[in-house]
């Protein structure tokens, strides 16, 4: 099991806590997932799943006009987003919570 | 930016067709902001979008699983005629970069770039050629003649490799006919140089075959065996001829095939190849011989030990008087076998 193997079940997490802050466009998102130490994410995937969730209702788009490079398209959470995220961190923290002590109980390091 | 819109719609052109076994509104889902996202991350960093991304199939698997698009099941022949062309094109692509370090040059196509130039000027004597075959009318040989005339071939070699050169130079600005006219011509071309190739390869090797081009298109062309009489009348068995060089004489090829050479070379066996078939039957015993001519008779040893080493002036005679005798058919003879 490596971390891209784990990232697939949460990206989607990952994506809608990115945009929580603040709006972002796909290579921004892209970049702050990296910052916050996901360094293995490729660019595929999170241009894959902000499509899938821009298919599921949860972001919204609008585009940003530049006078340096290209137009952006940035990516907002809405309420459904919200909403999402809210369900989906809580269930990642009590997964995270059992996992952890699951892996305590029997003595190995964190 | 270092990267070109070109690149762009490549590259989305080639995650398009990766993902072509996908429903066409999902994959359209999918794709519509690839180009604009593309450019996005091209504006951001160096390199090409392939150096960054990495391929373009490889893309679209990411691409795929992270948006949950597992490939559809009713795949459509075009759809899977579009990924073939698409896996085929990628791997020539990198055939292509993995035999140009061989060669010294970053790809293959790049050393075969080179080579252009030479092939205009080899498509125009091959130009020259066809013409020459055809105004010739089949026999010609390496140099160009139009109606067997040297001079004119040389003339029009010249022009052809002139204008297949200017062809060559202008191929890039031709429209879509005339550049495809060029290509059929050309294939047309390759087709005669391999089948002329062909034939001066078998020419050549004509000399192999173990017939004796005595044998062909001359006086002998007719002869199927050669029967060695002696001056009895008797049929020579195993006889051998030889020119003044001591070579062989090989005339006639052997058909009665129930006498197989024990070395499996039926043509260097000694004649006749088929005695059975001798166009003389065996004198019978008794029978009145024929007057002689003094110096076979003197000599009989001589006539069928010629000198094969070639050192000897001496021609050897294989048989001096060919004197054979009829069948003894008016002679009275009791004991005639047949």
């Amino acid at each position: 099991m490596d971390t891209t193997q784990l990232l697939k079940g949460v990206l989607d997490l990952a994506v809608l806590a990115v945009l929580r802050e603040e709006d972002g466009y796909g290579y921004d998102i892209l970049r702050r997932l990296r910052e916050a130490g996901l360094e293995e994410v490729g660019d595929a995937s999170v241009y894959g799943t902000l499509r899938r969730l821009f298919a599921a209702g949860l972001l919204t788009t609008y585009v940003v006009p530049s006078e340096s490079g290209p137009h952006r398209k940035y990516y907002s959470l809405n309420a459904a987003g919200r909403d999402q995220l809210a369900r989906s961190g809580k269930l990642w923290r009590s997964f995270a919570t059992t996992m952890d002590s699951l892996l305590d109980d029997r003595g190995l390091a964190a | 930016m270092t990267v070109t819109e070109q690149e762009i719609t490549d590259y989305v052109a080639r995650v398009r067709a990766a993902l072509a076994d996908l429903p066409t509104t999902q994959r359209d889902e999918l794709t519509e902001d690839l180009a604009d996202h593309l450019t996005e991350v091209a504006a951001e960093a160096e390199g090409t979008l392939v150096e960054r991304l990495g391929e373009p199939e490889t893309y679209a698997a990411e691409l795929r699983s992270a948006a949950g698009a597992e490939p559809g099941g009713g795949r459509n022949l075009d759809q899977r005629v579009a990924t073939a062309v698409v896996r085929v094109r990628g791997r020539l692509r990198a055939l292509d970069t993995r035999l140009g370090p061989p060669l010294g040059y970053a790809t293959a196509s790049d050393f075969l770039r080179l080579l252009r130039p030479g092939w205009w000027v080899l498509r125009g004597y091959l130009a020259a050629m066809l013409v020459t075959v055809i105004s010739t009318g089949g026999s010609f040989g390496l140099l160009p003649r139009f109606g067997g005339e040297l001079l004119a071939g040389f003339i029009m070699l010249v022009g052809f490799v002139l204008a297949s050169i200017w062809i060559g130079r202008r191929s890039a600005q031709l429209t879509r006919w005339p550049r495809s006219a060029v290509q059929v011509g050309s294939a047309v071309l390759v087709v005669f140089a391999l089948s002329s190739l062909i034939q001066a390869e078998d020419r050549m090797r004509y000399g192999d075959y173990g017939i004796d081009p005595a044998s062909i298109n001359g006086p002998y062309d007719r002869v199927r065996d050669v029967f060695v009489y002696d001056s009895e009348g008797r049929l020579v068995e195993n006889a051998r001829l030889f020119d003044q060089n001591g070579d062989p004489i090989r005339l006639g090829y052997p058909d009665c095939t129930d006498l197989a050479d024990e070395y499996g070379k039926p043509l260097l066996r000694a004649y006749p190849y088929c005695p059975n078939q001798a166009p003389f039957g065996p004198r019978a015993p008794g029978a009145v011989v024929p007057s002689a001519t003094p110096e076979s008779t003197s000599t009989p040893g001589s006539t069928t030990t010629p000198d094969p080493s070639g050192t000897s002036t001496g021609q050897p005679t294989v048989s001096p008087t060919v004197t054979p005798s009829p069948t003894p058919s008016g002679a009275p003879t009791p004991t005639a076998t047949g």
